[in-house]
């Protein structure tokens, strides 16, 4: 191509980019929709969703009122626990559990605290709800936490000072360390995963819509017959809206997650949009596979959403590759969503850089010239 | 009201459906697609957690101390390394999302009556993932622990191996799980589903029915027919309920055959309070279509976030803040959600469920009245 040439072409993209970006603003309810997307919808998630039990209700059948019994009750308590009061019998206990009214029964039996003196094992019962697995596997496990500090506490006051000094004893103590979110803050987690699933939705609604409503306003023959090339034609549809998602994740990051849960972002900025704008396009290559598979916008938008459960469910946020079968895993690998996930909390949380992240980046990228090369090949074929 | 022109435009609408083969495909196919990505793409059982080891000490006792790791089925193994260097890029790849490193001297001092210390890195990126994987390190060293005081005490005090557990570990927690014995999550999450896919896709039904109306100007022929408002409503709603009924059979197949959770409850009261719901959430689909078909993902949106949110799905009721606990009650999906767990999992029924079913009743009424008043016959323009 010579330069006259290439500067006509470049003259023709911009000017096509433009129109869109115009289309764009002038859809005053889509433009709230999307600012919706990138600031309440992320803002919700990351503030609503937590995951940490607090406060669950928990009563008790005391058949031994002594002190020891009461020691222990009075460990049941806030944050984790909410003491609601004592019980008599079983049929009551039941009756609450099934209403939901309260989460857990702890049952102490009788002669708990002889029991204890005469340096025998006790067995407290721990009813729990488990309708929800989170809630009864987390109250659970803080349940046995308690038992386990008050069974520790006590056989050192029965073992005498010289067991005090745990030194001289041969344990191991656990020194733990929560990396990458060391105070567990659950909104960091919400928040970046809700920013990834709605770009992914918006990078392949948003120019699919563009092309379809061409299509719907009979708009795609004028194109048809400008000089313009099927990839003038879609290139600017995928620059335009790719531009507007960035913005759109830029907003979010910078007015919503950072200032808002705190977020410490530890690897390079520059890297998590170079990443972005790669997957932005990748999607849209789907996107534009949508278009040419459909007649108007109510149909791109349950195409759109079918397409995205897959690829959700494949993207390894809520449940990690190690936990799907292994046929899974390897649909995982033609999942855009995955390698984007990755990436994104590796360089935003992990502080990642390159020389870990390059092969997430080059199956990115080998995706999405085969997405976009498709998208383009099928919209040519129906009116090139 | 005149039932025959109800009918009439029942079967107009069924006849519309029926022709345009992609909507009705996916009338099924969405919210049968929805719950199979969700049922199986959520999943809060914390297994295989992938792990790497430091062992500084290399001694029988640290790798008889590993070996607890390596046989639970909750870590699953991924090999030595032999520098804390090499642990954080297998750590920021997410290769690994557990490393425990060993002291050197370990055996030494276990065996001489002394403490030491294991240092555990746990990745943090999902934080319930990190919370859960804490619990089972800190019982598996729990575990090692009593059995190393335990013999420690029967070679210094001279007791029975029995005596001396009992000295350390005087108190046991024993756990029942009810409802859900073996804490299986998929059992509450393929129930609890139900709620958030009967949510979704019914009011997103509605309103692509009565989008199409308006987009193909067909509207207008309603505006000068003799139908009456409530009419035209009521029957171009029975198509999208019966679609929404017969999907609650097909999900709740899906609930009990594909996922095995169990049904403990009454049938009939389920499927009932079911059908309500379903008229209180298609009828969501009928208020916000006078917007135009962007309205269609709004839709979702509108619906899809208190079911995620303010259900007590996902986030515990007790854990909200009271302004939130208090949303969270003026939702239909709580009170569903409760039907549903109470006749799955939990065998209730009417005299247990009654408040949660009324309340859905007067939601649907109050939806109903709400989607009348807000469909006119005479269009401003």
């Amino acid at each position: 191509m010579n330069q006259h040439g290439f500067i006509l072409w470049w003259d023709r993209l911009v000017a096509m980019t433009i129109k869109e970006l115009k289309q764009l603003i002038r859809d005053p309810v889509l433009l709230l929709i999307i600012s919706y997307f990138f600031t309440v919808d992320v803002y919700m998630a990351g503030s609503g969703i937590n995951l940490n039990l607090r406060n669950a209700s928990v009563m008790v059948i005391d058949h031994d009122h002594s002190a020891a019994s009461r020691e222990l009750i009075y460990r049941f308590r806030q944050p984790y626990f909410d003491f609601k009061g004592e019980i008599f019998d079983t049929k009551t206990a039941e009756s609450l559990l099934d209403q939901g009214r309260i989460l857990a029964v702890l049952d102490i039996p009788e002669n708990f605290q002889r029991h204890l003196l005469q340096g025998q094992t006790v067995a407290v019962q721990f009813q729990v709800d488990s309708a929800n697995t989170v809630l009864g596997t987390l109250a659970t496990s803080y349940a046995t936490e308690i038992t386990a500090g008050f069974s520790q506490d006590f056989a050192a006051k029965r073992l005498g000072p010289d067991s005090g000094q745990r030194a001289s004893l041969p344990v191991i103590q656990n020194r733990y360390r929560v990396l990458y979110n060391p105070n567990q803050i659950d909104g960091w987690f919400m928040s970046i995963s809700e920013l990834l699933t709605v770009t992914t939705m918006l990078a392949m609604m948003l120019p699919a819509a563009a092309a379809v409503r061409e299509k719907e306003r009979g708009t795609i023959e004028q194109l048809a017959v400008s000089p313009l090339s099927s990839l003038q034609i879609l290139l600017p549809k995928v620059i335009s809206m790719g531009l507007v998602i960035l913005l759109g994740v830029g907003v979010s990051l910078f007015l919503i997650i950072i200032p808002i849960f705190d977020l410490p972002v530890k690897g390079s900025l520059g890297l998590f949009f170079t990443v972005t704008g790669l997957y932005v396009f990748t999607a849209s290559g789907i996107g534009l596979f949508v278009a040419t598979i459909s007649r108007s916008l109510a149909q791109v938008t349950m195409l759109v959403i079918l397409l995205m459960m897959p690829i959700l469910l494949l993207s390894g946020a809520w449940t990690p590759p190690e936990a799907m079968p292994q046929v899974m895993r390897w649909a995982m690998k033609i999942s855009p969503l995955y390698y984007f996930n990755e990436m994104s909390y590796a360089i935003l949380l992990k502080g990642a850089g390159l020389t870990i992240l390059w092969d997430s980046l080059l199956g990115l990228a080998l995706l999405g010239a085969v997405f976009f090369n498709f998208g383009v090949w099928r919209f040519r074929r129906q009116f090139g | 009201m005149n039932l025959t022109r109800v009918w009439a435009v029942t079967y107009k609408e069924w006849r519309e459906i029926l022709r345009d083969r992609l909507f009705f495909a996916m009338a099924f196919l969405l919210p049968v697609g929805i719950f199979m990505v969700l049922g199986y793409g959520i999943s809060f059982d914390v297994e295989k957690i992938p792990f790497a080891v430091l062992d500084r000490d290399r001694s029988a006792m640290s790798r008889d101390f590993l070996h607890r790791f390596m046989d639970s089925r909750y870590f699953y193994y991924q090999g030595h390394v032999t520098s804390e260097r090499e642990l954080d890029p297998l750590l920021a790849n997410s290769d690994i999302r557990f490393a425990i490193i060993i002291p050197p001297r370990f055996q030494e001092q276990l065996l001489a009556g002394q403490a030491t210390s294991v240092q555990s890195l746990i990745d943090g990126v999902f934080p319930y993932r990190a919370e859960v994987a804490k619990g089972y390190v800190s019982a598996i060293i729990a575990n090692f622990n009593a059995q190393s005081l335990a013999s420690h005490l029967a070679g210094t005090q001279g007791k029975s191996r029995e005596q001396a557990l009992a000295q350390v570990a005087p108190l046991r927690l024993e756990s029942r799980y009810l409802y859900n014995q073996a804490l299986r999550s998929q059992w509450s999450i393929s129930s609890g589903l139900m709620m958030l896919v009967l949510m979704v896709t019914p009011p997103f039904l509605t309103a692509l029915g009565v989008v199409r109306e308006k987009e193909n100007g067909s509207i207008y022929n309603i505006y000068t027919s003799t139908i009456s408002r409530s009419e035209f409503i009521l029957g171009k709603f029975l198509p999208y309920l019966l679609i929404s009924s017969l999907n609650i059979l097909i999900l709740w197949w899906v609930v009990m055959n594909i996922f095995g959770t169990p049904f403990k409850g009454h049938p009939f009261f389920y499927y009932a309070a079911s059908v309500i719901y379903v008229i209180c959430t298609a009828g969501v689909g009928l208020l916000l279509v006078r917007t135009q078909v962007a309205a269609v993902m709004l839709t979702m949106v509108v619906s899809f976030v208190p079911a995620m949110l303010y259900s007590g799905l996902l986030v515990p009721i007790e854990s909200m803040a009271a302004a939130t606990q208090f949303e969270s009650h003026l939702f239909p999906t709580l009170y569903y959600l409760r039907i549903t767990w109470g006749s799955f999992l939990k065998g209730l029924g009417w005299k247990e469920l009654w408040f949660d079913v009324v309340a859905l009743m007067l939601y649907a009424v109050i939806l109903w009245i709400a989607g009348y008043m807000n469909f006119h016959k005479r269009p401003s323009t």
